[in-house]
């Protein structure tokens, strides 16, 4: 079962913390009011300054971090700058105001009777994923009950984001494509030198990265019986299903059958579900 | 709060198109407001003039591959490909919801071939809870090499001719404005019957990414919509509103109500409010209210005062 969405709304949230975790990687921090409600892991929220013109539309941000404080609700997100609408948060100071818009979206199915969990991600792909282990294995974690790596792969090790939130809850593992920390190459040739040994019924693999990490991840889960759900991105304009801007190829097996919208069926997918086109633009 | 807030501020704001009667001037655009319900967490869908659906076909279509949208300065572009869940599956699926709510339900329709449009009409006229059909024909018609319906008077006639035999529900025909003389169409869909005309639809608009060579959109064109297409959309509404007698439907670019009040003002009986939703999906709730505060402001009692009131003699 995938987690269930609450009510979105609409908010203002006021910034209280925009920190550069690493070169054009920032973590935001925003208050919002306690109406808002509690995302669950995976879940999106759309993200844009009301006062400017430019851009036009809000930007996709996964959920970081989330919890309540003295009647706020604190929403924390992991950005990476990649044109304009995330060079304008990231110049945001504290005490500016954003509009928030979630939670939105389908989240990460949480397994409690899962031994084995994974996390492949890429870049800032650790955003969704260190929410899922803090809110759906952390407890499963600390009790020894399961056990969770963390691949985490970019392309030089300057590009490693967000760790520091990870590595106290799992066993982290890197692969960078320049070997300037961990392993050289993909990410995903550590994973699957990892794979063997792994009882595919006790096992849950998340991921989240660029479409070409997805890609191989695909490769690999398919000769398995493991599950494997990844978050993927396309270009979205509501993020509320109402403008079919953000179309994904779902297949059968078989061939295309459908096109999904990744704001409300996903952004969580099973992996097996994804049809090649998906990959084919990168 | 919303009784009070009428009954100490009674301008009138409801208006006609054809046979219908809409509380206030205040529409959504076709595919820019799902089928309403994605927006009820964010609306009270019952204050709007009326909801026209994302655009309808006999069968259901899939529309594009990805990426379908791309945002352009001021404005967006998108080639979604008409993807709908086709006519029959709105109304099983889609209908039981819109007619627990009071508003004004148009079903926007479009079709592959003149034949189509009229079996979709046929269809709509007879279910209940829909108030009103929005015809669209800015599609290709596949058959005449591509180029929209729309682009020739003749065939807007014929499709707007043969949807008003199927139909006694108010009819509006949306209006393409990839055409030389936005008038010349106007003209020859009233001429066929239609109740009203709705304009613009999307400019085909193009977006190139540089690092790569490759267009943005799969589709390699898409429609342009937002603030960007505004001042165009104002001036083909405003002919239009000067060559016909039936009531005009501005669309294009409103995401305030200052931008509505101009296309009211410029002839306008009535907008339809389509990319903003996305930027705020409560947007048309503040259209509505701004509308109303101007109003108050200038003492203008009934909105009818206010549509077309336009001074463009310097000497007045
Ligand atoms: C569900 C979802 C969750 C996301 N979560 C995160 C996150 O937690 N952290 C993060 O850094 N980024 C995340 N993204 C990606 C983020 O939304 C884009 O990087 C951002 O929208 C780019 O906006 P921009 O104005 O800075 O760049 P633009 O100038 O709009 O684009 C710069 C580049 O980013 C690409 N891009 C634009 N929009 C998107 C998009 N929606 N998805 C992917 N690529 C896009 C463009 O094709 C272009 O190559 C997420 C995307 C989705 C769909
Ligand atoms: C994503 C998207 C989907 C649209 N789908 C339809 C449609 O199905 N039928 C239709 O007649 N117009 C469609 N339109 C056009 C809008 O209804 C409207 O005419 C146009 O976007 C201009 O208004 P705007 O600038 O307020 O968006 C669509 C527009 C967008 C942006
Ligand atoms: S972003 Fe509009 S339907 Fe998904």
């Amino acid at each position: 079962m995938k987690t269930s969405r609450e009510h979105p709304s609409m908010v203002d949230g006021e910034v209280i913390g925009n920190v550069e975790v690493s070169p054009n990687h920032f973590r935001l921090t925003l208050r919002l009011p306690g109406t808002f409600s509690t995302p669950s892991p995976g879940q999106f929220v759309m993200i844009r300054d009301l006062e400017r013109r430019e851009p036009l539309l809000p930007r996709p941000l996964s959920v970081y971090g989330f919890h309540r404080e003295g009647g706020y609700a604190i929403l924390v997100l992991l950005y990476r700058v990649a044109g304009l609408g995330t060079s304008l948060f990231s110049r945001l100071r504290s005490k500016a105001f954003l509009n928030v818009l979630g939670p939105l979206g389908r989240g990460f199915s949480v397994d409690c009777d899962v031994r084995r969990v994974i996390l492949v991600a890429g870049g800032v792909g650790v955003a969704p994923l260190t929410f899922l282990l803090r809110e759906g294995y952390s407890q499963t974690n600390a009790s020894g009950k399961t056990q969770t790596t963390a691949y985490v792969g970019a392309r030089t090790a300057e590009l490693l984001t967000g760790l520091d939130r990870l590595e106290s809850f799992c066993d982290l593992r890197i692969a960078t494509n320049d070997g300037s920390a961990g392993h050289q190459g993909l990410v995903t040739d550590l994973v699957r030198s990892d794979l063997n040994g792994c009882n595919p019924e006790e096992t849950f693999i998340y991921g989240c990265g660029p479409a070409a990490m997805i890609r191989s991840l695909g490769l690999l889960v398919r000769k398995t019986a493991i599950r494997c759900e990844v978050s993927i991105e396309e270009r979205m304009a509501c993020g509320i299903g109402a403008c079919l801007g953000c179309a994904v190829a779902i297949t059968d097996g078989k061939g295309l059958s459908d096109y999904q919208r990744v704001c409300k069926e996903g952004p969580v997918f099973n992996i097996l579900d994804i049809s090649p086109v998906f990959f084919s633009n990168e | 709060m919303k009784l009070d807030k009428c009954a100490i501020n009674p301008v009138g704001l409801a208006v006609r198109i054809g046979g219908l009667q809409l509380k206030n001037p205040v529409m959504t655009a076709s595919g820019t407001f799902g089928y309403g319900q994605e927006f009820a967490p964010f609306c009270d869908l019952k204050r709007l003039g009326a909801i026209v659906l994302k655009g309808l076909s006999l069968e259901p279509r899939p529309g594009n591959p990805s990426p379908r949208i791309m945002e352009t300065p001021c404005g967006m572009l998108n080639a979604v490909g008409l993807q709908n869940i086709g006519v029959r599956a709105f109304i099983a699926e889609k209908m039981p919801y819109l007619r627990q709510i009071d508003v004004a339900v148009i079903a926007n329709i479009f079709g592959e071939t003149v034949d189509e449009y009229r079996r979709i009409a046929e269809i709509l006229s007879h279910v209940d809870g829909v108030d009103g059909i929005e015809v669209n024909i800015s599609c290709p018609n596949v058959k005449k090499g591509g180029i929209a319906f729309g682009a020739n008077p003749d065939v807007a006639a014929d499709i707007t001719q043969k949807v008003r035999g199927e139909t006694d529900l108010p009819m509006i025909v949306k209006l393409t404005p990839n055409v030389t003389d936005i008038t010349e169409i106007a003209m020859a869909v009233e001429a066929a019957g239609a109740d009203a005309v709705s304009l613009i639809n999307t400019l085909t608009g193009m977006s190139v990414d540089i690092e790569r060579r490759r267009p943005h959109l799969a589709n390699i064109t898409g429609g342009l919509s937002g603030p960007a297409v505004k001042p165009v959309a104002l001036r083909m509404v405003w002919q239009a509103v000067h060559s016909l007698k039936i009531p005009v439907i501005g669309i294009g670019g409103i995401s305030t109500a200052d931008d509505a009040l101009e296309f009211l003002i410029a002839g306008a009986t009535a907008i339809e409010i389509g990319t903003a939703n996305f930027i705020n999906p409560s947007v048309t709730m503040k259209v509505i209210d701004g509308i109303e505060e101007y109003m108050t402001r200038h003492g203008i009692g009934r909105i009818d005062e206010l549509i077309g009131s336009l001074i463009t003699d310097p000497q007045q």
